[in-house]
């Protein structure tokens, strides 16, 4: 008799020890599987700022053509109407850029920062100062989608 | 439970990976990139800048930009090598009292393991950033050659920058880690490693319990970037054939020129021709010029066939050494970025005459073969599973074939999609198809044909007792539920009366291999066929769910409705019921859609006299509902 109930008290032991290993597992599981929705919500959105960063990426160059055109457009010329309207269409994409949450980066009488600004040459002017902008960076609210190239000044 | 990382602590660029979420993942850095220059620089004003920072201001400040010091750490400064690449370098260098390396940055010396600790530090900084932890145990890699020296300066670069270093693996071991190679069995591995700037190629012998490393070998300046240089060349050289205009002086446009070739390789790697346009590039006394050529794979090809010849003779000079035939490796994995380029990979599957393992992301499989053996290492230490490992004693299920319910028009509606982990469960409330209706019958179905009868019957049951009422009111609720051991048990439940009915179906969602192949593959024959008779179908239920509502309204609003739109919505009911029996399926959709307007026209009438009736409303409703009904025996 007292055989048999030590049997019955090991197995209940037994069984208590597996309930609590099997319902905390089940606990864990299902915490994990909250804390994935979340991460994946997380991550979604984590996407759709990285799928808009690639797509201004994209649309950077031929931005940074346009700027270029309109440099190379004689002064006479611009007042022609046909190239204003192409400018027009340059404006367009600033403005797609600008909805797409891309800012423009300072530059100009800006004191180099590398966190925002890629150097490309030193030249006459003040140290540590930029003077003249090559190409144009963009930012988003988080991070920089592209450094603005610069020349900085080297000094006496 | 620790976080762990591995890192891939390289020549030019830097890598390090953790286990997310049970998965090794390579991670981004705080400018949100998963590659870091392996750069260091104090800038003019004195602050310290690591990574992509340090390489934007690097033209501007060359002498104090630090890169590439892997090529000495743990080295002596009189070793020929050394000095060979010493002459290369823009920074200051001189031999320490101990015989190796120092490096001048600032006004200050310091050594390869220093400069070596401050990216760490950074990599340090940017894990805990993402992951959200303090970071402490890491296992950094270092080239199969690196002597017993190399291996403790780069050691002691993780200490002083604050980790502990569980242990400094190979390259290509971390590799072969990654794909899992050698848990089982002893295999010969050969790891063709074409990175940014270097080339190495490394033989491994792994089993269970060891790594041996056969040989290595390699050339020290060989890489991506004599690829980009190749098209850059070559566009420099046809611009001067077409315009007359030598390109290579103007920095900016040398600057504007790498770009293009860089993402031209790039865009090589997944279409046959790239296009490379640089308007304004420059300009001349005739005004601005342009530049635009077309690139196609097999012209790439050609012009870079030499360097991929060059790292196969490395291949084949490495297996020589050793004695080695070729057919006697096991396995051949690509790492790096230039693996990326198809004629690269296609001259590594031509000499081994077999498909290598690119899988895994080659820039980031390095990184992620570390950090898994820093959390094997971890959890060992600690005492439990490795992250990611669990998957091996949970062992869960997934549905080979979906299962559903046979509804009106004898669809199979799908309740549990295939590939669901089981156990899981999902409940949908249906309705009756005809007034009165005080049975429903619930035929379970295995397969994934849109016909009832195309699939496999797993049971079939009644429920009754349902309350009289006009189709469409009763709510039947059906439950699938199957548990881990795959048993499925279906009940159904009159949500009016309460009144439930279930059964039990053991065994029969396992299926042998075959049977569930077939039944897939019948389903992809049948897919177009099925898809156009369920929609078929589905008309016709819209249609005859209209047709009841219709003649409904004419009945309950008869003395609301003017004689003349009564009608007009009698006569379309008869068109409508003349063409359902017709299996044109754009008539069938015509004529419901002039019905549906027709009846519109009378429902505004009766909610403009302000006569609202709710038992109007909800039959309405119900031909909108988007459950389908089950059909009556």
């Amino acid at each position: 008799m007292t055989k048999e109930i030590e049997e019955l008290k090991k197995l209940l032991e037994e069984s208590e020890n597996k309930k609590n290993e099997y319902f905390a597992g089940w606990q864990r599981e299902k915490a994990d599987f909250i804390n994935y929705k979340q991460k994946e919500l997380e991550r979604l959105q984590e996407l759709l700022s990285t799928l808009k960063e690639s797509f201004t990426l994209e649309i950077l160059p031929i931005i940074d053509n346009f700027l270029l055109a309109e440099k190379a457009i004689p002064e006479a010329e611009k007042e022609s109407n046909s190239i204003k309207g192409l400018l027009l269409i340059k404006k367009q994409i600033e403005s797609m850029l600008k909805s797409l949450g891309a800012e423009e980066i300072e530059t100009i009488n800006q004191k180099f920062d590398p966190s925002i600004h890629e150097a490309v040459e030193e030249i006459e002017g003040e140290e540590g100062m930029i003077i003249e902008e090559i190409e144009k960076g963009y930012k988003t609210k988080e991070k920089v989608i592209r450094p603005a190239r610069v020349k900085i000044g080297k000094g006496k | 439970m620790t976080k762990v990382i591995g890192i891939d602590l390289g020549t030019a660029i830097t890598k390090f990976a953790s286990i997310v979420n049970g998965e090794p993942k390579a991670l981004d850095n705080r400018e949100g990139s998963v590659l870091t220059p392996s750069i260091v620089a104090q800038t003019k004003g004195g602050e310290r800048v690591v990574g992509i920072l340090a390489q934007r201001q690097a033209i501007t400040n060359p002498i104090n930009t630090i890169s590439g010091v892997k090529r000495f750490i743990g080295r002596r400064f009189s070793d020929a090598e050394v000095q060979k690449e010493l002459k290369l370098l823009p920074y200051e260098t001189r031999e320490r009292s101990d015989g190796s390396v120092e490096v001048k940055m600032g006004d200050k010396w310091l050594t390869p393991i220093e400069i070596s600790a401050m990216i760490l530090q950074k990599v340090k900084a940017d894990a805990k950033d993402k992951l959200g932890e303090e970071i402490k145990n890491v296992v950094i890699t270092c080239p199969a050659n690196f002597d017993d020296s190399q291996r403790k300066a780069t050691k002691a670069a993780g200490e002083i920058a604050g980790l502990n270093v569980l242990r400094v693996i190979n390259e290509p071991t971390a590799a072969a880690l990654a794909y899992g190679f050698g848990k089982k069995d002893a295999k010969k591995i050969l790891a063709y490693d074409f990175g940014g700037g270097t080339f190495d190629v490394t033989i491994l012998d792994v089993s269970p319990d060891t790594v041996e490393v056969l040989a290595t070998g390699g050339e020290a300046h060989l890489g991506g970037n004599d690829f980009d240089q190749i098209i850059i060349n070559w566009l420099l050289e046809e611009f001067k054939k077409s315009q007359g205009i030598d390109l290579s002086k103007d920095a900016l446009a040398l600057q504007r020129l790498k770009e293009a070739a860089e993402k031209a390789k790039t865009e090589l790697s997944s279409s046959f021709e790239a296009n490379i346009n640089l308007p304004f590039i420059t300009s001349n006394q005739d005004g601005p010029k342009h530049l635009e050529y077309k690139l196609t794979r097999s012209q790439f090809d050609t012009m870079t066939k030499e360097l991929v010849t060059r790292s196969i003779e490395r291949v084949r000079k490495t297996l020589e050494e050793i004695k080695l035939n070729k057919n006697e490796i096991d396995e051949v994995i690509l790492v790096g970025g230039t693996t990326f380029i198809p004629s690269v990979r296609d001259a590594v599957k031509e000499f081994f005459g077999s498909e290598p393992n690119k899988s895994i992301n080659p820039e980031e499989v390095v990184a992620i073969g570390a950090a898994i053996e820093a959390e094997i290492l971890t959890a060992k230490d600690e005492g439990r599973t490795p992250e990611g490992d669990i998957k091996s004693v949970l062992l869960l299920d997934v549905l080979p074939l979906s299962l559903g319910i046979e509804t009106m028009g004898s669809i199979n509606t799908v309740m549990i999609a295939k590939n669901t982990t089981i156990p899981t469960s999902n409940a949908q409330v249906f309705s009756t198809a005809v007034d009165n209706q005080t049975s429903v019958e619930i035929n379970v179905l295995q397969g994934e044909r849109s016909m009832a009868t195309d699939n496999r019957s797993l049971g079939r049951f009644v429920l009754d007792g349902v309350a009289p009422a006009p189709r469409g009111m009763p709510q039947v609720e059906v439950k699938f539920d199957i548990d881990a051991s795959g048993i499925l048990t279906v009940t159904a439940m009159d949500k009016g009366t309460k009144k439930t009915q279930s059964i039990k179906v053991e065994g029969s969602i396992g299926l042998s291999k075959e049977e569930i192949e077939k039944m897939k593959k019948d389903a992809e024959i049948h897919a177009a066929e099925d898809q156009k008779k369920k929609e078929m179908i589905e008309t016709k239920n819209i249609a005859d769910n209209l047709i009841y509502t219709c003649e409904k309204t004419l009945k309950d609003n008869a003395d609301k409705i003017q004689e003349a739109d009564k009608k007009d919505v009698e006569d379309k009911v008869a068109e409508l019921k003349k063409v359902k029996e017709s299996d044109n399926m754009d008539d069938i959709k015509k004529k419901t859609e002039e019905l549906s307007q027709a009846i519109q026209k009378i429902g505004t009438q009766i909610y403009q006299q302000q006569q609202q009736q709710p038992q109007e409303k909800k039959e309405e409703g119900s031909s909108d509902a988007p459950e389908a009904e089950t059909e009556k025996e």
